[in-house]
């Protein structure tokens, strides 16, 4: 028989069928099935399934938990946004510049030493800095004649406290990204700013943030869109407390789903999230076309 | 990225260059900036110095980043049959080691399919697939909860390898790279009789080593920091997999287990550290890529 690696189109199948299978039943059908989910009441015992209709979306849209834990979530991201790409461009541009290899590296390897690690590893280590009686930070504070901050239980404090670990976590990410934007400026651009007399501040505004202003979108709407997810970080270091000051949305999926066991209003909130993920994904393609366009 | 870097000269000419390229008003810029990058180093070097200590020692203040006392003892502990920490590490080898393996296989091989053959459904699929990069993980939790609950896989290291190994993600990178490889190599194979198979095996995936090195290292390192899915996925210990399981043991130890707890921590760190430290810059490259994911 004909090896059937012969013929080009079942070569395309077999080469392509591992993959996607793997693909439909771990992704595809399990995102499907939320949908699925969201619009049935399932029995967790009988499995016993039955149609809700618009039910389980009506009761999450009318759940004052539910719009706690979407108002955190944007508080979050509006915070996390503007302290890991903003931070990351600055330090972007502090390090755009000729330096020893040594200290290159030394900075890099500070910089993205924590974008390596768990997040859930290091936030048990910022939840001991955070301690209120035993923390460092706050000893710190007090050496500097300052007065302790419950920084994990004061619920005015607490979300803060997750965006200092969440910018320290993740704003070499965006220092790295927004530094190869950087560094891919044509040298003549820049050159001709200066010959034309041009100072520091000058050519950052008018020559390098135009030029670089796609990654900065592009860095806006990763944050955004990794921000929606925040889970890890918030889990361990309050359990979305104190009260519901810090519950979020995958939180309060994950809450809804398999701590309440309502299964329906667990994969109507997943949608919720789904739908966030597809505006912010749309606005900014919108924005980016916008600005190809101009 | 400087001259220094771009040939070897002689070592007095290299030393030279060295210096020509510390411009020394930049001086004070990359002494603030090395600053900061200690500031960022401090909470592992706190990470690693608490584990250090004594347990009566862990939470003695003034913090010194040095203990007085040097003790392996929180190690020997951790390591010590009464914490099951050497199975969770091996629980998480095992797991990033196959998913790895896994989407490197199935993905280059589905990629291999959509940018060289020729096949009836070829564009729908693809877009089938690229929609994957839409989905959070978080969305396909609840169902893979259940369906891995009717197959008898919940508690399991296939549920989080299985949908770990599905990669839109390593697809779509895979297929990028492959288009960007001259073809002629492979046409001249076929032309001499060669299957499809022998022309993956033996002229594509060979081109292809740097682009797998950087998929092999994001799924590794996903698969490693991993919290979510074995906190829904796994129950028992013998199947915990290290971040998840470490908070665990946080939560059931207590406060006066933390010299344990970030010894366990700086141990789950330790691989990727190393890995670091050696291909820095690849990793930070590879790691970046995964950003183009959305």
């Amino acid at each position: 028989m004909r090896s059937p690696f012969m013929s080009e189109r079942a070569s395309a199948y077999l080469f392509l069928a591992p993959g996607f299978i793997l693909y439909l039943l771990m992704a595809l059908v399990p995102a499907l099935a939320t949908l699925a989910f969201s619009l049935t009441e399932v029995d967790r015992f009988t499995w016993g399934i039955s149609f809700a209709g618009a039910d389980n979306l009506l009761f999450v849209l009318s759940d004052r938990r539910f719009w706690t834990a979407f108002g955190n979530t944007f508080t979050f991201i509006a915070m996390a946004v503007a302290g890991n790409v903003g931070l990351g461009l600055l330090l972007a541009v502090l390090i755009d510049r000729q330096m020893p290899r040594a200290v290159l590296y030394f900075l890099r390897l500070a910089f993205f030493l924590p974008v390596l690690v768990a997040t859930a590893l290091v936030s048990l280590v910022w939840q001991l800095l955070y301690s209120t009686d035993l923390g460092i930070l706050n000893y710190y504070l007090n050496e500097l004649h300052l007065p302790s901050v419950s920084w994990l239980t004061n619920s005015r404090v607490a979300m803060v406290s997750i965006v200092i670990l969440d910018v320290w976590k993740h704003v070499g990410f965006f220092m790295i990204i927004q530094l190869a934007a950087l560094q891919g400026i044509p040298r003549s651009l820049v050159e001709a700013g200066e010959l034309d007399g041009a100072g520091f501040w000058q050519i950052f505004r008018y020559i390098k943030l135009p030029y670089i202003l796609p990654v900065v979108l592009f860095c806006v709407t990763y944050a955004t869109i990794t921000g929606l997810q925040v889970f890890d970080s918030i889990r361990i270091l309050t359990q979305g407390g104190p009260g519901d000051a810090t519950i979020s949305l995958v939180m309060y999926m994950y809450e809804e789903a398999f701590g309440a066991q309502d299964i329906g209003v667990g994969s109507a909130a997943a949608f919720i999230l789904l739908a966030a993920i597809a505006v912010t994904t749309l606005v900014q393609w919108r924005i980016g076309r916008r600005m190809v366009a101009q | 990225m400087t001259a220094a870097t771009l040939d070897r000269p002689a070592t007095s000419a290299r030393l030279l260059s060295a210096l020509q390229v510390v411009h020394w008003r930049n001086l004070p810029l990359m002494a603030g900036l090395c600053i900061a990058a200690i500031l960022m180093l401090m909470p592992f070097l706190w990470m690693v110095g608490a584990s250090l200590r004594p347990a009566g020692e862990a939470y003695r203040l003034p913090p010194s980043i040095i203990p007085r006392e040097w003790t392996l003892a929180a190690y020997r502990e951790a390591l010590g049959s009464g914490i099951p920490f050497v199975q969770m590490y091996w629980n998480s080898l095992v797991v990033a080691a196959l998913s790895t393996l896994g989407v490197l296989i199935t993905a280059s091989m589905a990629a291999f399919a959509f940018a060289r053959l020729e096949f009836r459904g070829s564009t729908p699929l693809f877009l089938t697939m690229l929609g994957g990069l839409m989905v959070p993980p978080a969305l396909t939790l609840i169902p893979l909860y259940f369906g891995f609950a009717r197959l008898g896989l919940l508690d399991s290291l296939s549920a989080l390898i299985l949908p770990a190994m599905a990669s839109s993600f390593g697809v779509y990178m895979m297929r990028q790279f492959m288009l960007s490889q001259p073809r002629e190599l492979e046409e001249a194979a076929l032309m001499d009789g060669a299957s499809y198979w022998t022309i993956f095996w033996r002229i594509s995936l060979p081109q292809l080593g740097p682009a797998l090195a950087a998929l092999g290292i994001i799924t590794f390192t996903t698969s490693w920091n991993n919290y979510i899915s074995p906190f829904v996925l796994i129950k028992s210990w013998d199947k915990m997999t290290l971040p998840a399981g470490i908070v665990a043991l946080q939560g059931l130890m207590g406060a006066a287990s933390v010299s344990v707890v970030m010894a366990a921590a700086t141990m789950a760190i330790l691989p990727l550290l190393l890995v670091f430290l050696v291909a820095q810059r690849f990793i930070i490259e590879g790691m970046t890529m995964s950003g183009l994911k959305q």
